[in-house]
């Protein structure tokens, strides 16, 4: 589950997230909607602790990070990252490690695994992917679609409380297959949960169970998808909405 | 005594301006002179035809030197006798500066037209040059430290293998070469005996003249044993200027017949009876060094050379690579004294020549008592250098791996130590590996800069065994080979390496940055 309370926080004076309040619980796909530049991003960076804010505090699956934590090299903040895994819209696989490489890095060098253990575990999560036979290639021979999906195994290889998923429309076709819906689907049963954060409200509507609106700098609204998108209660997402109708 | 030298002189001045007028220079070389005088407006001495002659001034007193009281211009007993010599020939003397190694091949490209530098005639030299009479005779002397016991002559040094540092190309250096003794080659005098005084090496033999200025007074050293093996200084004269030759002979004789050449040699305490031997009217017996050259032996020597040069480049290189790190790290991540610090450090090594940078490892660290031998100031010494540009070479890599590479590894739990390790470092060598090739062949080619520290390596070895045998090209190309030998494979792995790491790091920079 996530509660993000009162949260804040500016770069180089200036206000990039002001007074975000959220609550999510556990097993719920979350899709935050929004026109870009509001801010949507920044949020799933301080969710994960990797963008230090100012005020307020994030607290994911029993871990509280606060506002002081967030900006210092402490032993909470490494605790904290450990309680989320973010797939970035670029993904960012490491270049120098195969795909199998990838997925038991951090495992391997944060979690003390066994190799073979990990190794095991991620050709589990590779066989629900079918690409099981990527293993030994390196990410730059892999295509858009393989690549996102070793982007999230990478992620889940940690066992996260929350995954979050920024902008995963520019290989979106993957998250549509019925494979990795499923993936997501079932980790969110588990007792987790999934944030997704993305301008297209089409994608959206197919996987996500919950909307949320980021007007400048704030959470406008939060509803189930269907509530959200059929009685909108803001001025501010009504307007976003009938612009985004094709989206 | 002196007041009556005075007066010689004096006389020997008013005969020598008379006898100057008494051969009237040709009508047509007249009006051009006073054509010139003219023209130009200059001083009168420029009248006078020039005798240009070549000395290596630096460290070589008290032959030729900087005067410490007058820094502009020489002194020295060789400038002296110069001066004389042109004087006495009815020229006017012109010093040309030139590199003591290289002399004979100097005067051989006209620089100047002799040498008169201490220049002693020796077997190879005598295949080059032509040698005018001897007009000074010298002996041998060795050196040790003040404490020493086991030394009391160079045959000590010989059985008990004790390494004799001397001048390279010189009489005494051909000596030791002819002799089987292990010889250590110096550029001059000054570092030899430092040297001596800090314990690299723990013998000196040079000639008596620079034993006298350099050695006989300081306190730390002590003369081993007495003078030996006499030598001569001569007036070093192109082979087809024999008529030159002839005058300079005259010249030489008729300066020690009127007491020209004693009043200087006196002047610099250099005199002894042994010179009264020069004036008889028969040849002055003196010792022509041999130079024992021979190609088997040669290759031995650039052999090991070439295995100095291996050791110095590949020792600087790995405190490069390691020591770059730590300050790129510094530059880029520290705080602002760091910062400071590792920016100043990488400005001063990068802005000051390596080869001063080495001259002040090997004789300024013995001041605060840190004394190592050449061969590890000049590892040191091109390490800590290189390590200012590797440096760079890494913080463009560095930089060249996105943020965001930092961001996954954190998201994923790890800490700034085990990402830099596991994540960035593995892509960020791959981005250094080119320009860190580069680097490690310049250093291959900088090590040659070791020579100006005793260090035996492949130049050195170039410099003094070409200067010995006078086959510039001959050794220079095998010289070459060597070092090609060396750079070849090294270019060829670290492509070989390059490519199959290409395949995988193209990724990096083709992946773009997050919204």
């Amino acid at each position: 589950m996530i509660s993000i309370r009162g949260l804040g926080t500016s770069v180089q004076g200036a206000k990039l997230l002001n007074a975000v309040d959220l609550e999510l619980e556990a097993g719920r796909i979350l899709g935050i909607i929004g026109p870009s530049g509001n801010g949507k991003t920044t949020l799933l960076l301080c969710l994960c602790g990797l963008l230090p804010f100012q005020e307020g505090s994030v607290r994911v699956g029993g871990r509280t990070l606060t506002a002081a934590d967030s900006g210092t090299r402490s032993e909470a903040l490494w605790e904290f990252r450990k309680k989320t895994g973010i797939v970035f819209q670029h993904l960012h696989l490491f270049p120098h490690l195969t795909v199998l490489g990838n997925i038991i890095e951090a495992p391997v060098q944060v979690c003390r695994m066994p190799i073979a253990e990990a190794v095991r575990m991620a050709m589990g999560l590779l066989a629900k992917l079918g690409i099981e036979q990527h293993r030994d290639k390196y990410p730059e021979e892999l295509s858009g679609g393989e690549q996102q999906r070793v982007a999230i195994l990478r992620a889940l290889a940690m066992n996260p409380e929350v995954l979050l998923l920024d902008e995963p429309t520019s290989a979106l076709d993957p998250i549509r297959s019925g494979d990795v819906r499923r993936l997501l689907q079932e980790f969110a049963a588990s007792g987790h949960t999934v944030v997704i954060v993305s301008h297209s409200v089409r994608f959206l509507k197919g996987i996500a169970d919950r909307l949320a609106f980021m007007g400048k700098s704030e959470m406008v609204e939060m509803n189930t998808t269907a509530e959200l998108l059929d009685n909108p209660r803001d001025e501010r997402t009504r307007e976003f909405l009938s612009y985004s109708e094709l989206n | 005594m002196n007041k009556g030298h005075g007066f010689v002189k004096f006389t020997t001045q008013i005969q020598h301006v008379d006898s100057v007028n008494r051969n009237p220079l040709p009508a047509t070389k007249k009006l051009f002179l006073t054509l010139a005088l003219l023209v130009s407006g200059s001083l009168a001495a420029a009248a006078a035809p020039l005798l240009r002659w070549g000395a290596d001034p630096s460290g070589c007193a008290p032959y030729v030197f900087s005067d410490p009281a007058n820094p502009q211009s020489y002194t020295g007993f060789d400038h002296e006798f110069a001066e004389a010599l042109a004087h006495e020939m009815g020229m006017s003397a012109k010093f040309v500066p030139t590199d003591w190694e290289s002399i004979v091949a100097s005067l051989q490209r006209k620089e100047f037209d002799v040498i008169i530098d201490g220049f002693e005639p020796t077997e190879d030299r005598g295949r080059e040059v032509l040698f005018s009479k001897p007009y000074y005779l010298f002996r041998l002397q060795l050196t040790v430290r003040k404490g020493e016991q086991r030394i009391h002559s160079i045959e000590d040094c010989k059985k008990l293998g004790i390494p004799v540092g001397t001048l390279v190309n010189c009489a005494s250096s051909r000596m030791l070469d002819e002799g089987g003794y292990k010889s250590v080659g110096y550029q001059d005098p000054v570092g030899a005996y430092q040297d001596l005084e800090t314990g690299r090496i723990d013998a000196v033999v040079m000639d008596v003249a620079a034993e006298m200025y350099y050695a006989r007074h300081n306190p730390k050293l002590k003369a081993a044993g007495e003078p030996f093996n006499t030598g001569a200084y001569v007036v070093g004269i192109r082979k087809e200027d024999a008529e030159l030759k002839k005058s300079v002979d005259a010249a030489i004789d008729r300066l020690a017949d009127n007491g020209t050449t004693e009043r200087i040699f006196r002047k610099w305490e250099l005199w002894n009876d042994e010179q009264l031997s020069l004036r008889t009217k028969e040849p002055a017996k003196y010792e022509v060094a041999k130079s024992t050259f021979n190609w088997s032996e040669g290759l031995v020597k650039l052999s090991k050379a070439a295995l100095v040069t291996v050791l110095i480049a590949f020792g600087a290189m790995l405190i490069a690579v390691v020591l770059g790190i730590p300050l790129a790290l510094g530059q880029s991540n520290g705080n602002k004294a760091l910062r400071a610090l590792c920016t100043a450090y990488i400005e001063f090594f990068r802005g000051t020549p390596v080869l001063v940078q080495l001259l002040f490892l090997y004789f300024g660290l013995p001041v605060v008592g840190i004394t190592l031998p050449g061969w590890l100031t000049a590892v040191v010494g091109l390490g800590l250098n290189y390590a200012a540009y590797e440096s760079q070479v890494y913080r463009t890599a560095f930089e060249a791996v996105p943020d965001r590479q930092w961001q996954v590894a954190y998201s994923l739990g790890m800490r700034p130590l085990q990402a830099f390790r596991r994540i960035i470092f593995p892509q960020a060598f791959r981005i250094a590996l080119p320009p860190m090739t580069n680097d490690f062949v310049s250093l291959f080619k900088d090590s040659s800069t070791a020579f100006a520290i005793a260090v035996w390596e492949l130049a050195t070895a170039y410099r003094e065994l070409a200067n010995a045998t006078q086959s510039y090209l001959g050794i220079g190309l095998v010289v070459c080979v060597y070092y090609l030998a060396m750079s070849l494979p090294l270019a060829h792995y670290a492509h070989k390496l390059e490519k199959r790491l290409q395949r995988r790091s193209s990724g990096i920079l083709s992946s773009g940055s997050d919204t």
